[in-house]
Order: structure tokens, then C-alpha cells, then sequence
């Protein structure tokens, strides 16, 4: 049986449970995840004080109540599910390098930064930052995969090292901004200033988007790998037509102010 | 002239970022009045002018006058009790007093922003993700032979700014402004711009991609002269002012909130940064921040040497942390975390977002100000302040990070904002350790009275 975790008491001030992973409660009963300690504001709780906790931890939690203000669910998270019933407050997948988060609701700031590896999948919206580095911090994502099936907001992948992120919706601006390489896929539509400063990686979009003048316009052609990469993300439960999946894209490639080795596929109908 | 006059030389206005050293002011004690400030610009005038003393209860719990030792005593209460207490404001302070607020931020595990984090803050955030290439004032005045100003109109917001950039004859800058090339970019025509040798008008939020084709022309990358239809400014301009910049002695870039207040905020400020650093490979350029308030700069410099970053510092799990977007206070009220406020010298609740006001009306909020406010209106506990540079002593921080002493003008009935915050810095500590005491915990709190007191 898996654990499952419902909200008794919403918190008042921010609740930081970065112990609420799958691994980090593997074997134990649900008084022992009852008593692991958790923060709230600047005082030091029990899980059992905001959380009904019922079963036993064998690598699969459920979570369910108003869960907005819970941060750093599944800090370094290595294998395992967590499935969120609902939205979850910020820094959901710290540095995760393993397993799977799923949030059937919205998701705050900073989904996935600097995670290395695993799968987080959020069903509403996500804010700003998805995958991305934290404040100082040279690199972002470094692998694994973040599916955002709604909308996220400015600087999705900041930084990003490697990975896939893929937005359902629309991004806001500076999506990929100081990209060292990886992928990134938005279905909607792009917000401004989108690969600024960026080495290397992929930005792809369906829909018309403004370049920077440090972009350079190479050609129109269909890149093979988006016909695989599109099936696969067929399968995930996004919505590709079959124009897109087989369509031609014009290839933009910068940023010249770094090494002018990242591009930007832009579908053309 | 009044009898009973006094005169003091070299005193500092206070009033913006300049924090002009050179002022003398006359003073009629008897009505307590500054009745001239020679050297000033018509704002420090009007600042010195209108400060006189108002007729204000000390404190104040909930809109009814209270002895201090109470409101001290109700202020602890109200921020030990707090499980995540915000601390705001700090811009119109001195140094001494904002290391007591950061002290008490620490005691009780709050959060501590400023109010860079709704002028400059992005460019703070750009400082750490580029660098930033300095210099003084007086630097600028003795060498800077080209000078630009981008996003910012220091004729009406800065009006004596032009003393150090612009006019003065320097050590290298032998005829003043005739060696100087002053270059003013901006997304209209400000007063400012008659001061201007070139005037560069820039589509309104275009800067981020002005600045990035800048800094591809100074790499020698190719950039589209389509580039006059997404930015307004056509390519030979930019190319002639990459020449400028890349062959002058020594090179300033001044920006201000033109800049750092529009969309792309962070990345506006970095790609400046970025263009300065740039330009170091042929030359030497600086870029610095126009800062407003008077001692923003000291706020930023203070709460970075106590706790390592310079706004948006959180102490919940008793480190540092950083991260402006979650620890910043329009943020943190917008999303309704804080459960109580200590704002010091400023005026949120009049110039806040609104949701962030409504969440303020809800918290138990403590002020510190010289002038009744909207904030001081909604405030549990209100304290009245003396004002900093004309009744009380300390240090400020002019806007190139100068420490700069301050020489008061007359005394004030009330306290300053460092001797209340000190109170209640030392009521806070004996209810946290008495705390402590009651459950038992560590002797962390004590280890740190001693640190801290
Ligand atoms: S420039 Fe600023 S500091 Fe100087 S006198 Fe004017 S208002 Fe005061």
C-alpha cells in the first residue's frame, strides 16, 4: 500500500517539507511520517500537526489538500512517485535526480530547478522558472524531463544544462534564456527575448516568434529528430497534429554574443 | 535674521541618492526650522524647508497614544509571536539603524528586504549574475571623458548629479564639460536632455534588445539594420556610439529605473552590466546605478555585510537565504505569507500592489516613520521617528557605495529610528531567550546575545 497524505490544517505562513519524498519515507509506517519534521514559518512541526497520514511508505506518496503554500516537495528525490492531487506551492523537485512527481493542479515558481534527472509532470499551469538555475548559480536543468501541460510563465529553462522541458500552453519571455544546451518545447506561444544569451540547445515553437537581433536566419527544413520526439510526446498526452509532426521549420540560430550554437525552430505552416 | 540662529557647514541632504555633502544650512532654533540651505538644488530646499517638528504622540497602539516603554514591549511581543515575520523599508534610514533591523531579523527568524527590491533590486540580481564594473563619483569626475545615461532623468530626479558627470572640470577632463561627450538614451525626450551632445531615442520597452545589438556590434557580430524597426534607433547611431564607447579614455554608464522597472527588469540591468564588461577588452568603462532614496545604497551595502546578500534575505531556518521573487516583500504579501511587519521608513501601504496592501490591513504591522502615513494609519504599533540627517546623526551611503557622515541641524523631541529598534532589539532577544529557557532548547540564542548585543 502506498502512503497517503491529507491536509488536515492549512498553514498559515509557509510549510517547507522537503522530507516528503518516496524515498526519504521508504519503510516507514505512517507514525513514523506522522512524526518526521517538517518547517513551518521559523518554527520546527511534525507532519502529523498539517497531515492525516494513513499507510506505509513503499515508494509511492499521494498528497491531497490546498497544498499551495507546501514548498519543496520532493527535494532530491531519486526514485519513486509522488502524485500531487491539487496545486503545490514552489520549488516542487529541487535537484531531483530520480522517479516521478505528478500535480494534477498548478504549480508555484521554480518547478524542477537544477534537477538532474527523473520525470515531473504538472497537468494545470506552472509560474515562472521551471527548470531552471537558482540566483547565482551557473546552470539549471541538467537532465531528466518536466512537462507542463497548461501555461508557465518568464524564464523557463534559465541556464539549463541538458534535458527536456516541454510546455502545453504558452511561455512567457526569456524561455531558454543563458541555455548551455538541452531542449525546449513550447505548443503555445512564446513570450519575447526567447534563447537570449543562450551557447548551445533547442528552443522549438508552433507559433510565430520575435528574434532577437543576435539571431541569424539559416533555412527552412524538417529536422528528423522532432518527428521522434513529437511521437513520444504524443504519448505523453499532448496534442501534436500531424502537420507539425511532418511540417517544415525555419531554423534560427544565436545567440552571437555567446557562441552562436544554440537554435530556434519556429514551425511554418 | 532670528536671534537664536545657528549655521552649519558641510551638512548632508538626505533627500536622494546623491547625498549631496556640501550643504549650509541656517537654522532658527527657536522655531526649529531650517530657514536656508545654500548649495542645494531645488529638492533638498524643498526637503530642508519642510521638515518641522509635528505634533505626534511618540507611539501609538492601534490609533491611541501609548508611553514608549509599551509599544516597545507590544512591538517585541507581536515579532517573537510571529512565525514569519517580514521586516521592509531601510531606505531613508542610517547604516546604524538598519544593522539593528538586520539583528532583529535574525533573532527572530524573519525575512529582511528593502526597498531595493522595488527600485534596483533587479540590477542587484544582475550584479550577481554578471559583476559589476565601478568606480566613484569623484572617479567619474576626474576622468570620465564619455558619459551615459540610460533610462533616467537626474535633471528632475537627481538635480545635482550633473556636478560629478557632467559640468566639473577634473584631473584628466582639464576643460569640463567641453572634454566630455554626454550621451542620453531614454524612450522620450526628458529635461534632461538638453545636457545631451547625442540624444538617443529608444522604443518604449526595446532597451533589452538595443543593448544586446550594442554589445554584438562591440564583438564585431554582424546585426540586421532592420534593427531601426524594432528599436526605433537606426544601425548608424549604434555603430557610431560602439565607436564612442570603444574609443574613449574612460567610459560611464548611468541607469536608472527606466531601465530596471521595465519589462525584462534583471536581464535589462545584465545586459548592461554585460556591455560594460564588454567594452573593459578596449577600454575602461564603469556602469553604476542611479539609486534613488537617500540611503538605498546604505541598505543594500548593510544588509550585505551582515548577512552575505543584499535584500530578500529570509532567516526562517536560522541561515541566510536569498531569493528575491519568494523572500521579497510585495511577494511574500501578495501570496499572504507574512503574519506580521516591522516597516521602517517607508510608506508600502500607499504605493504597494493592492492585493499586497489587503494582506497588510490583515497582519499586525509595526512602523517606524517621521510623518503620519497610510502605513503608520494601518499600523498596530506606530512609532514616531526623528528625521535622519536634519535631527539625528549617523551614516549614509551616497549612490557610488561612499559612506558619508551626517551633521544634524536641530534636535528633536523624538527618538531616532537606531534608538528604538535598539529597544526593541533587547526586548526581542530577552522574550526569545526566555523562550528558549522554557523549552528547553539549545543555547543557540545565547550564543548569539552575545554575538549581537
Ligand atoms: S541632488 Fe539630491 S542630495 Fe543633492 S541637494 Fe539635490 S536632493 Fe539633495
Amino acid at each position: 500500500m502506498s502512503l497517503e497524505l491529507s491536509m488536515h490544517t492549512r498553514p498559515q505562513v509557509p510549510l517547507e517539507a522537503e522530507l516528503l519524498g518516496p524515498d526519504k519515507t521508504l519503510g516507514l509506517d505512517s507514525k513514523a511520517v506522522s512524526g518526521l519534521q517538517i518547517q513551518h514559518g521559523n518554527e520546527q512541526v511534525t507532519v502529523g500537526d498539517f497531515f492525516k497520514v494513513k499507510g506505509k511508505g513503499e515508494g509511492a506518496i499521494h498528497l491531497e489538500g490546498d497544498l499551495a503554500r507546501v514548498k519543496l516537495l520532493g527535494s532530491g528525490m531519486t526514485t519513486g512517485k509522488l502524485h500531487i492531487h491539487g496545486d503545490v506551492g514552489e520549488h516542487l523537485g529541487v535537484g531531483m535526480s530520480g522517479g516521478e512527481i505528478t500535480v494534477d493542479g498548478n504549480a508555484g515558481d521554480w518547478v524542477g530547478p537544477e534537477m538532474a534527472g527523473g520525470r515531473i509532470v504538472i497537468k494545470g499551469n506552472a509560474k515562472h522558472l521551471a527548470g531552471s538555475a537558482y540566483r547565482g548559480s551557473a546552470a539549471g536543468m541538467l537532465g531528466g524531463e518536466i512537462f507542463i501541460h497548461g501555461h508557465a510563465k518568464n524564464e523557463i529553462g534559465h541556464g539549463m544544462r541538458n534535458g527536456l522541458i516541454v510546455i502545453g500552453g504558452n511561455a512567457g519571455d526569456f524561455t531558454g534564456v543563458n541555455m548551455l544546451a538541452g531542449t525546449i518545447v513550447v505548443l503555445g506561444e512564446m513570450g519575447i527575448r526567447s534563447g537570449a544569451g543562450m551557447k548551445r540547445g533547442s528552443i522549438i515553437t508552433m507559433n510565430p516568434a520575435e528574434m532577437l537581433p543576435t539571431f541569424s536566419y539559416d533555412c527552412i527544413y524538417h529536422p528528423v529528430y522532432l518527428r521522434l520526439l513529437f511521437r513520444a510526446l504524443r504519448t505523453q498526452g499532448f496534442n501534436i497534429s500531424d502537420a507539425k509532426l511532418t511540417g517544415k521549420y525555419q531554423r534560427w540560430s544565436g545567440d552571437s554574443v555567446e557562441l552562436n550554437k544554440g537554435e530556434i525552430l519556429v514551425f511554418t505552416p | 535674521m532670528a536671534e537664536n540662529t545657528r549655521i552649519v557647514k558641510n551638512a548632508t541632504c538626505t533627500f536622494c541618492g546623491c547625498v549631496c555633502d556640501d550643504m549650509e544650512l541656517t537654522v532658527d532654533l527657536d522655531k526649529k526650522v531650517i530657514t536656508k540651505a545654500k548649495n542645494a538644488c531645488v529638492l533638498g530646499r524643498a526637503w530642508f524647508a519642510e521638515h518641522q517638528i509635528d505634533d505626534r504622540p511618540v507611539a501609538m497602539i492601534d490609533g491611541k497614544e501609548a508611553p514608549l516603554e509599551e509599544a516597545i514591549e507590544e512591538a517585541a511581543q507581536v515579532l517573537v509571536n510571529a512565525k514569519f515575520p517580514i521586516t521592509y523599508g531601510l531606505s531613508d534610514t542610517t547604516c546604524e539603524a538598519q544593522k539593528q533591523a538586520v539583528a532583529i531579523s535574525d533573532i527572530i527568524r524573519g525575512t529582511i528586504d528593502t526597498t531595493t527590491s522595488v527600485c534596483h533590486g533587479p540590477s542587484g540580481l544582475a550584479f550577481q549574475d554578471i559583476g559589476e564594473s565601478t568606480s566613484t563619483l569623484g572617479e567619474v569626475k576626474n576622468r570620465a571623458d564619455l558619459v551615459i545615461y540610460w533610462g533616467g532623468n537626474p535633471a528632475e530626479s537627481h538635480p545635482r548629479h550633473f556636478r560629478y558627470s557632467v559640468t566639473p572640470k577634473g584631473m584628466f577632463i582639464p576643460n569640463g564639460k567641453k572634454d566630455r561627450t554626454v550621451v542620453m538614451i531614454d524612450v522620450r525626450k526628458t529635461p534632461s536632455a538638453p545636457v545631451a551632445d547625442i540624444l538617443i531615442q529608444v522604443k518604449p520597452g526595446k532597451d533589452f534588445e538595443l543593448l544586446w545589438a550594442l554589445r554584438a556590434l562591440v564583438k564585431g557580430r554582424k546585426v540586421d539594420p532592420q534593427i531601426q524597426v524594432m528599436t526605433g534607433v537606426p544601425l548608424e547611431t549604434m555603430t557610431d556610439l560602439v565607436e564612442r564607447m570603444k574609443n574613449c579614455r574612460f567610459g560611464v554608464l548611468f541607469f536608472g529605473m527606466g531601465l530596471t522597472m521595465t519589462r525584462g527588469r534583471h536581464f535589462n540591468s545584465g545586459a548592461l552590466l554585460a556591455l560594460a564588461t564588454d567594452l573593459n577588452e578596449f577600454t575602461h568603462f564603469v556602469a553604476k546605478p542611479v539609486r534613488g532614496h537617500g540611503n538605498v545604497t546604505g541598505a543594500d551595502n548593510v544588509v550585505s555585510w551582515q548577512t552575505g546578500y543584499p535584500f530578500g534575505v529570509n532567516f526562517s531556518r536560522g541561515f541566510p537565504r536569498f531569493n528575491p521573487g519568494e523572500f521579497t516583500t510585495v511577494d511574500t504579501l501578495t501570496r499572504g505569507d507574512a503574519d506580521a511587519a516591522l516597516i521602517i521608513a517607508s510608506d508600502p501601504a500607499s504605493n504597494f500592489p493592492k492585493a499586497a496592501i489587503e494582506h497588510l490591513k490583515k497582519i499586525p504591522v509595526i512602523s517606524l516613520d517621521t510623518k503620519e502615513t497610510s502605513t503608520s494609519k494601518l499600523s498596530h504599533v506606530a512609532f514616531a521617528t526623528s528625521t535622519y540627517g536634519i535631527n539625528t546623526a549617523g551614516t549614509v551611503y551616497r549612490m557610488d557605495d561612499v559612506p558619508i557622515p551626517l551633521r544634524p541641524a536641530f534636535e528633536s523631541p523624538y527618538p531616532g529610528d537606531e534608538e528604538i529598534l535598539f529597544a526593541i532589539k533587547k526586548r526581542v532577544h530577552e522574550l526569545i531567550l526566555s523562550k528558549c529557557g522554557a523549552t528547553g532548547a539549545t543555547g543557540e540564542a545565547r550564543v548569539a546575545s552575545k554575538l549581537m548585543l
